[in-house]
This record gives structure tokens, sequence and C-alpha cells, in this order.
């Protein structure tokens, strides 16, 4: 299977905050769940993706191809949805698409305009006299309309309502039905990744905790949870994560077999949400 | 290229027409009046050259870089296309300031001396060098930075001005300008029309090229 991101080592300093060694691969085909807290560095790669900000070390390649020398041939092929939708304010709707329309060839104007009206998008509109959730919308009805073969997606579902969430969500999953199409978005809605993610790549302070395929977590990840005596030093290294409740312990496993074997019928292990992954991860590098 | 331009033109069509014809107008107007052909080519070129860096403050404004940077376009694209956009945007301005100027009754300036050889490329001149020092700031600095170097320049001015008064400077002001005026005239006594004008379009070129090159130098490196 080709892959329609691959992304190594990749690296970005800010002031007070870096991405390091950044790895993961999107195969063809797949959606992609970028998680983590505010401020882990989403945001960071999916603009280093789109060359919106440098690159201080690493690779990207998008459909095989460096993502510098070949800048202008991969964005032709992608659509992206901004975090902050951020265009000429002053603008009406049907002018920024009047605009933006000619810079792709597989354009589709019919389906722009069904999924304006869907949307419930009027042209005429100036776009700063729209709500975050209409303005995102019309970033999704642009990014579906030219016929992209990978969807590069920030936060796309922030601001909009849980039904309207739900169809898009369902809209995403019916663009995938052709193999060729990918999507790599971002968001803090684990319930979003559930839902829709074939792969989940988990980000905290900058790096990278966790990118496997969604149903490998969710056969292998677990919670362990125990009365506190049956907690030792040396099982505690062996989770992700350990925390102390009121009735024992709570531990993210990665190898829930592993974990039957070694408490055997002394604890209960149930399946772990991303959630629960994502929480448990992010206190104190994975041991609260 | 072209899909850049017209995107700038679609997307700020009633800003250009709305700032661009009314300071145009206005300036006609007042630049007719003014006693000094010079000084009314040099504010009239002045006022032709920002027009144009004002739509990409717009953009600056609303942030909207990040939307026109994830087009399939490369950011040398973009500046090139914003290099032939202004130079076309200024001299529609110029050319509506001196219309606007011959055509209203009553001013100081004659119109043959600003359709003159000698005034178009004085004008020509001061476009290139006036633009070639904005457009890298605006792209390095943004809106804000521009600002802060004219307003910059205005207060060095006016204390450099102050200082010669009092004669505290150690070279004079007017000296170095009329000097500068002497090597012009006595550079187009040499060459003769013709070669005059050739080198000092050779010399708008070069400093054109070297302002785009480093415009693009910065925005390649400017994350957005």
């Amino acid at each position: 299977m080709d892959n329609a991101v691959e992304v190594k080592g990749l690296g970005k300093d800010y002031k007070g905050f870096s991405l390091r060694d950044v790895s993961f691969v999107l195969p063809q085909g797949t959606i992609m769940g970028l998680v983590g807290p505010n401020g882990a560095g989403k945001t960071t790669i999916i603009k280093l993706i789109l060359n919106l900000v440098r690159k201080n070390g690493g690779e990207i390649r998008v459909f095989g191809l460096d993502h510098l020398q070949h800048e202008a041939e991969i964005k032709s092929r992608i659509g992206f949805v901004h975090e902050t939708p951020a265009y000429i304010e002053d603008a009406t709707l049907k002018d920024l698409k009047t605009a933006i329309a000619p810079f792709y060839k597989k354009w589709d104007e019919t389906l722009f305009r069904s999924l304006m009206a869907e949307f419930g998008l009027p042209a005429e509109k100036k776009f700063k006299k729209l709500s975050h959730g209409m303005k995102m919308k019309f970033q999704i009805a642009l990014a579906l309309s030219h016929g992209a073969d990978l969807l590069v997606m920030d936060e796309p579902t922030s601001g909009l309502d849980p039904v309207f969430r739900r169809e898009l969500l369902e809209r995403l999953s019916g663009w995938m039905q052709d193999e060729r199409k990918s999507i790599l978005f971002s968001t803090h809605i684990t319930s979003d990744l559930e839902r829709t993610a074939d792969h989940i790549t988990l980000v905290d302070d900058g790096t990278i905790v966790l990118s496997r395929p969604k149903d490998e977590i969710k056969e292998t990840w677990g919670i362990v949870k125990g009365a506190a005596e049956l907690m030792t030093e040396k099982r505690r290294a062996s989770f992700k994560g350990v925390r102390t409740t009121a009735f024992g312990f709570e531990a993210l496993t990665d190898d829930i077999p592993a974990a039957r074997r070694e408490f055997g019928p002394g604890a209960v292990i149930d399946r772990a949400s991303i959630e629960d992954i994502m929480i448990f991860m992010d206190r104190g590098n994975g041991h609260a | 290229m072209r899909n850049l331009i017209l995107k700038d033109l679609i997307l700020h069509r009633k800003f250009l027409l709305l700032v661009g014809g009314l300071y145009g107008a206005w300036m006609g107007y007042f630049g007719s009046r003014m006693g000094s052909l010079r000084v009314s080519i040099f504010l009239s070129t002045f006022l032709s050259c920002i027009i144009p860096l004002m739509i990409f403050t717009r953009e600056d404004k609303f942030k909207a870089a990040s939307v026109s940077c994830s087009l399939p376009v490369t950011r040398k694209q973009i500046v090139l296309s914003r290099y032939i956009l202004s130079w076309a945007l200024m001299l529609i301005v110029y050319a509506l300031i001196v219309l606007i100027a011959v055509v209203i009754p009553g001013g100081k300036v004659k119109a043959g001396d600003l359709l003159s050889t000698n005034a178009i490329f004085l004008a020509l001149a001061l476009l290139a060098l006036f633009f070639s020092i904005l457009m890298p700031l605006l792209v390095r600095f943004g809106m804000v930075g521009m600002f802060v170097f004219l307003i910059g320049m205005q207060v060095l001015g006016a204390v450099l001005l102050f200082l010669a008064a009092r004669k505290i400077l150690p070279f004079s002001l007017k000296d170095i300008l009329a000097s500068i005026g002497r090597a012009l005239a006595s550079l187009n006594a040499h060459l003769g029309g013709p070669g005059y004008y050739l080198v000092l379009f050779g010399a708008m070129l070069v400093l054109s090229a070297a302002s785009f090159s480093l415009s693009v130098f910065l925005f390649q490196r400017k994350d957005l």
C-alpha cells in the first residue's frame, strides 16, 4: 500500500516549544487522527506538512514526493481546513470561491454549490458575517470540491454543533469510499476519532507518544483496575501510566494479555478508550 | 501566476477602486497645485507605491496569508505575482494622478513638464526605489513593520533637518542632495539622452531584481 504522508524525524523549534523527532506514516486510503492536549504540537505538524512553517529538520513526503520540491503539485491534491479560518473578511463567499476555484484543475462547481446549499451557506454573505461554525463549513465545502486525494484538517469539528459534526464525519467516511483518498485531521474531541479514524497518532509536548492502527490499540490497550497492594514497583514500571484512586489503582497497559497473566483474576481489565490513553499519557509522562 | 493576480484583484477590487481612485484623484488635484514639479512627482510616486502595498497589508490584517500559502503555488510565485500586480497598479494610479493633474484647470504644473521624458523616467525611478525598499519590509515585518519604518524615516528626516538648521551636523544635507543632482546631470551630459535613460532603466531593473530576490528569501523563511 502506498503512503499518502510520510513524516520522518521532523523537528521545529519555537521559543518555549519544540517539536522533536516526529515520525509517522499515513497509508493511502485511511483516516489518521492526530490527537493530543492543547499546545501539544498538532497544529505545528499540520502547518509543517503544508509548508506554512519551516522545519528545522527531518523529512516530509506527500504522495511519495518531497513536500518542498513538489510543493505546488502536492498542494493541488490537498484539501485544507485550518483551525482558524482566515480569509479576506470583507469578501463575500462567492468572491472567495471565484478567487480560489481557478487554482484547481478538478474544481467541481456543481458539488460546491450543492455543499453550499446543504451547509446553509449564503453565497452573497460576507465572510466576516459568518459564525465560526459557518466559517468552518465554508472551508470544508472548498476542501471537498476540488477532487483532493488528501484532506488535511486542523480541528475541523471545532465550533460545529453535534448534529453537523456527526453529518460531517459520516460525509468524510463516505468520501473515503474511494480507496485513493486519505484524511489527516487533528482534534481533541476523542469521540470523533473513535467514530472515524483508522490510525491514531497521539502527540504530547512536541513528541509522538504513539502512532498505531486504531484496531490494534483497541485490541491491546487496556485499563487495569485493582487493589493498591497489587501494585508493586516492578509492575508499575511496566505500565504506560498509573494513577491511585480511592479504591486502589488504575493503570494503562499496551499489552492486555500480559496484564492478564500478571494479575490473574485479582484485577479487572477494561478496553482503553482513546480518551483514557490521552489522559494517562498526558499525566506526568504517563506515570501520574 | 495569472490565478494569483486575479485572486488579489477579485478580493481587493472594491478597496482598490475606492482607495486607489480617491487618493489618486486627491493627489492629482493637489499635485497639480504644487509649485515644484519634482516635489509633485515625488509625492505622487510615493502615493502610487503605497496603494498596491495596502492590499497586501489587508492580507496581513486578516491573517489570510496562510490560505494563500496553502493553495497550489510556491511562495516564490506568490511574491512574483505581487511584484507584477504592484507595478501594474502603480503605473495605473500614477497615470490617473497625471491625468487629473493635466485635465483639471488651474494647475501650476504644466502638462508638458509632467509628460516629458525626464519627468516620466524620474517617476519610474522613484516608483522602483520606493517599492523596492518597502516591499521586502512588508514581507518580513508586515503592515506594522512597514509603517514603523516609514514613521522612523520621517522622524529621522525631521531630526536631520532640525540639526542642519542649527548647523550641528558635520555635513550639509543640501550639499548632499545637490551633489546627487549634479552627478545625475553630469551622467546625462556625458551619455546623452538615450544612454542616460538606458543606464537609469538598468539601475531600476537591478534594484527591482535585488528587491524581488530579497522578498522571496524573506517570504520563504516566514512562519505563518
